[in-house]
């Protein structure tokens, strides 16, 4: 989003050409970020692409070999206190006390930041109604779910009301009442004015909430933009998936000559088209079809995801 | 920003269940099971005079302090108030070791070149024997340098004020309180008890180091100043511990019986240098040691490798490091807890406690340094 008078972006983080190793291991490879102000930005990348280790040198908790990062346009530094108490963290590890109660924990963090007792104890009750854990108040961790533990996890990170929340796979394990109930507590949050740096390897999740997303491959961002942005990098466009009982290899052949066919394929009685940009493939499909009688059951278009996207650049499935 | 620390810094050790076990129960559950053992064991130990003999040698007939001194601490000595500690046989030393080889005797002294003692055994007697002649030998070189820069001094009655020195011998063992190895057990419980104060140490700063718990991460994601974080926490350790080791004592005195003598100052100030060089001593584990279980091992290995030196599970252990070992007795901060206790108990002069307790202290300040060494790290290689 933009500062609507200016017109102009106001940038929170500023990552320029972070490099991070662990010994041989590059995890961060000339990695560069821009988060604007109210954004949700989403990094989404597969299991070990770097994402943690990215959050961890923002917040200068890591060390690392090369690049700068300014957050608020100002240098991030570990004892940069004034940028520290606008940012609120949830990290992918449950990050609480066991020997404390929900609401013990919410206080205690909060407190870090926050030292009026009175607007502490409304931000923490706010906090706690805000991940719906108010019947659990009392109750120590170690009864809670692990739904309910991810939960108060996101509670103990926004309760002081940061202007920047970073959220580190927040629904990794998550049941799906707990996710859908996370991921539109990050919107409202959103709304309420804080901008957000999600990262995740569930594109449907970054999809659904991302105002703008990062894709990110063994350290190294690959593309960055919004999700229509993303998906018209790349060349397929819809997949069309057809029932077909009787198959023979001059359907192959013809349906390959069509506009836009990318690859087109027979697996278990479903016909797999991909197509390229391009409007009105499945109409011509069918007209194919049609007027060759041959019959066919159902039919599902898919447009493309950013799976299609992930698999075009790295050659490779997001997943697994 | 102290307080909301401090207060819910002592709710996480004091809801901590398991540690709570380790750090209060554990010993008195120790200290019953010492008690029972040991219940008949210190009426058995009720003090004896002790068996020794002397060579009666020409260098022995020289030294006219010393004969005067072992004079009066002799059971045939004239003065009726006092009972004798020794019972000697002056012999040759021929005669001497063969008295020692057949037990009838705990040692001898044999005056060449000084005066020398000769065991065979150790054990508590024998560290009375030593004690008692260290401290003579100290005692006389004084009055040498004295001879020595102001002679005249001598007539003004300083040689009987010195000579009065030995008097220490009636407090080192019989008169005071009788030599009861059996209380030494338990002081060796209290100094374990404060070692395991570790535990809490160690559990702090796995709290607030980002590289060792992800709390310790959230904790320094906040705009506050580690070092106020670590101390909170290492403050609330040490009034737990403090806390606990305080109800062990008030278990051994007033359930058990146990004697610490009646120094209440002295003994309050021994239970807080013991629990902060505990606390101090966890911590410093904690932050080289970065694997969990590895460092709850070498805790509890060390601390239990300390008590075993100190004596806690063989009396004279004690008497061993003293005489073949005297600096592995230094560096044990258990037998310097012990020792505080024991020389409180023991002894009037405050000397050796003083020096305990300075010791103690000095470890405390090694312990912490390292400690802030490693902590002010403010960026991690690896989380
Ligand atoms: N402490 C460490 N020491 C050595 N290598 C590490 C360390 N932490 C992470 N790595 C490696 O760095 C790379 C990036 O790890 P990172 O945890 O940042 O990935 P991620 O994108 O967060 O993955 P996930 O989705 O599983 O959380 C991985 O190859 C990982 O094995
Ligand atoms: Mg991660």
């Amino acid at each position: 989003m933009y500062n609507n008078i200016l017109g102009v972006f106001i940038l929170v983080i500023k990552v320029d050409n972070l490099t991070k190793r662990y010994g041989n291991l590059i995890a961060l490879d000339h990695f560069n970020l821009e988060v604007n102000q109210g954004e949700i930005f989403g990094l989404l990348g597969p299991n070990g692409s770097g994402k943690t280790t990215a959050i961890n040198c923002i917040l200068s908790l890591l060390k690392y070999d090369k690049g700068t990062v300014e957050i608020f346009n100002k240098p991030m530094a570990p004892d940069a206190y004034d940028i520290k108490k606008d940012i609120g963290l949830v990290m992918q590890n449950v990050a609480i006390f066991d020997e404390l109660t929900v609401y013990e924990n919410v206080d205690y963090f909060c407190g870090l930041y926050i030292k009026d007792r009175n607007h502490r104890r409304e931000l923490v009750e706010q906090a706690i109604d805000f991940v719906s854990i108010g019947y659990y108040k009392d109750f120590y961790p170690k009864k809670l779910s692990g739904g309910l533990l991810r939960r108060l996890n996101i509670a103990c990170g926004i309760a002081h009301q940061p202007k920047l929340i970073i959220l580190d796979e927040p629904t990794v394990a998550v049941d799906p009442q707990s996710r859908s109930n996370i991921l539109e507590g990050i919107q409202r949050l959103n709304k309420a004015g804080a901008t957000i740096l999600y990262t995740s390897h569930y594109m449907e999740e970054v999809e659904q909430i991302c105002t703008r997303i990062a894709i990110m491959d063994k350290g190294r961002i690959i593309a960055t933009g919004t999700k229509e942005q993303l998906k018209a990098m790349i060349s397929s466009g819809e997949k069309i998936r057809v029932e077909l009982f009787d198959m023979d290899d001059n359907i192959l052949q013809d349906l390959k000559k069509l506009p836009h066919i990318v690859s087109v394929e027979y697996e278990d009685n479903f016909l797999i088209v991909k197509s390229s940009r391009g409007k009105n493939n499945l109409l011509a499909v069918l007209d194919y079809l049609k007027s060759n009688n041959i019959a066919f059951g159902k039919i599902y278009s898919e447009p493309p995801t950013l799976n299609d996207v992930f698999l075009e650049i790295t050659g490779k499935e997001l997943r697994d | 920003m102290f307080l909301h620390n401090y207060i819910y810094r002592l709710k996480c050790i004091v809801r901590d269940r398991e540690l709570m076990f380790w750090t209060l129960f554990f010993p008195i559950i120790l200290a019953t099971f010492f008690n029972l053992a040991y219940a008949n064991l210190s009426e058995a130990e009720k003090f004896a005079p002790i068996n020794i003999a002397v060579v009666d040698n020409k260098e022995y007939q020289k030294n006219a302090p010393f004969q005067r001194v072992l004079k009066s601490l002799s059971t045939t000595s004239d003065d009726k108030d006092e009972e004798g500690i020794f019972n000697i046989r002056y012999t040759t030393k021929e005669e001497g070791d063969k008295l020692l080889n057949d037990k009838e005797i705990e040692g001898y002294i044999y005056c060449d070149n000084g005066i020398k003692l000769v065991i065979k055994e150790s054990g508590l007697n024998q560290t009375i024997l030593k004690n008692f002649i260290d401290e003579f030998k100290q005692t006389s070189s004084t009055v040498e340098t004295i001879m020595e820069h102001n002679p005249e001094s001598m007539h003004s009655g300083l040689l009987d004020r010195i000579g009065h020195r030995t008097n220490f011998l009636k407090e080192v063992a019989p008169s005071k309180s009788s030599p009861d190895t059996v209380v030494n057990y338990f002081y060796t419980l209290i100094a374990m008890a404060c070692m395991y104060g570790g535990f809490w140490g160690l559990k702090e700063v796995t709290a607030i180091q980002p590289n060792l718990s992800p709390q310790g991460a959230r904790i320094n994601v906040a705009p506050i100043h580690r070092f106020k974080v670590v101390i909170v926490c290492i403050l609330a350790a040490i009034s737990v511990q403090l806390f606990e080791i305080i109800l062990l004592l008030a278990y051994l005195t007033l359930v058990l019986k146990i004697s610490v003598g009646n120094q209440i100052g002295y003994i309050i100030l021994t239970c807080i240098v013991g629990t902060i060089t505990g606390v101090t001593y966890g911590a410093f584990i904690s932050s080289i040691i970065k694997e969990e279980g590895l460092k709850i091992g070498a805790l509890i290995g060390s601390s239990m490798t300390m008590s075993f030196l100190a004596g806690m599970m063989y009396d004279k252990m004690k008497y061993i490091i003293s005489t073949r070992a005297p600096i592995l007795g230094y560096v044990n901060p258990v037998n310097l807890i012990t020792d505080c206790f024991y020389s409180l108990y023991y002894y009037d002069t405050n000397s050796r406690f003083f020096t305990n307790i300075v010791i103690l202290c000095v470890f405390i300040a090694i312990f912490s340094l390292c400690t802030y060494l490693v902590l002010r790290r403010q960026r991690y290689a690896s989380l």
